[in-house]
């Protein structure tokens, strides 16, 4: 596979792995304030993505892969509501480990990668075509 | 044969252009990847200075795909050394500097292309008389 090509395989595995942390981070977002339905019960808990460089043997270049899509194991933080249907006997409702602050700048993140990957790829697309064009008779 | 000369030139050239090109577009895939150090081919300078290309693995792994690639001609992947600060992730992509080096690949190009497409409007004319 020629260079250009790679070039824009590789971009479009990177847009796609944007996409889906994009996806991961709506989820989370969406489900900020899930908790349980039964008292004592766990919320929602958030997810994490990984990536992974991985060297494509075609193309010669390494392109991204979504390793795993995990649960962030940390802590849930608790809300005293002694009438909500997930408050333990006490009166404590265990709430979803969402920050919506760092969901919002992982979101940015994510768009700035997804755009700077479809400027590789239109990038390509014009070097290609501009090869192209030099069979173009004057 | 001046003009013949001039035609390998900038076809080597826009090899060496197309190959930083993916250098850099699997830098901005993996600029979330945790440990991946960002690559860059060697510079063009060193490309023409070149007689025999030899064989230097970079990357663990890299062997099979940079054998294939370096008996094509094309100039061998290297680590880039010029990081800044490094994350925790180690990861040592810089974004802005890979879109500006896209930038230069992309002028480099169009002006290779003009180039070309200037000297065989001349050799054209010179044929045709």
């Amino acid at each position: 596979m020629d260079a250009l090509s790679a070039a824009r395989q590789i971009a479009a595995s990177g847009l796609a792995a944007q996409a889906e942390r994009l996806r991961v981070v709506s989820e989370n977002l969406a489900n900020a304030q899930s908790t349980g339905s039964t008292p004592g019960s766990d919320p929602y808990q958030r997810k994490t993505i990984s990536f992974a460089a991985e060297l494509d043997r075609a193309s010669g270049g390494s392109r991204v892969t979504v390793t795993k899509i995990d649960r962030d194991p940390s802590a849930y933080p608790i809300e005293y509501a002694p009438g909500h249907q997930a408050a333990d006997e006490n009166g404590y409702v265990k709430m979803p480990n969402v920050n919506v602050l760092i969901e919002m700048a992982d979101m940015s993140e994510a768009n700035r990668s997804y755009e700077a990957n479809l400027q590789v790829v239109k990038q390509a697309r014009e070097m290609i075509a501009m090869t192209i064009d030099l069979m173009r008779g004057q | 044969m001046q003009p013949v000369n001039l035609f390998a030139l900038a076809s080597q050239q826009a090899d060496w252009l197309a190959s930083r090109q993916a250098a850099i577009a699997g830098n901005i895939a993996n600029v979330n990847t945790p440990g991946y150090k960002a690559v860059d081919v060697e510079p063009f300078k060193s490309v023409l200075e070149k007689k025999g290309v030899t064989l230097v693995a970079t990357q663990k792994g890299h062997f099979g795909a940079m054998a294939s690639q370096q008996s094509a001609g094309v100039p061998k992947l290297r680590e880039d050394d010029r990081t800044t600060a490094t994350l925790p992730s180690k990861n040592t992509v810089v974004m802005e500097n890979e879109l500006l080096k896209a930038g230069e690949v992309s002028r480099g190009f169009e002006l290779n292309t003009a180039i070309v497409k200037a000297f065989h409007r001349m050799m054209l004319m010179s044929v045709k008389g």
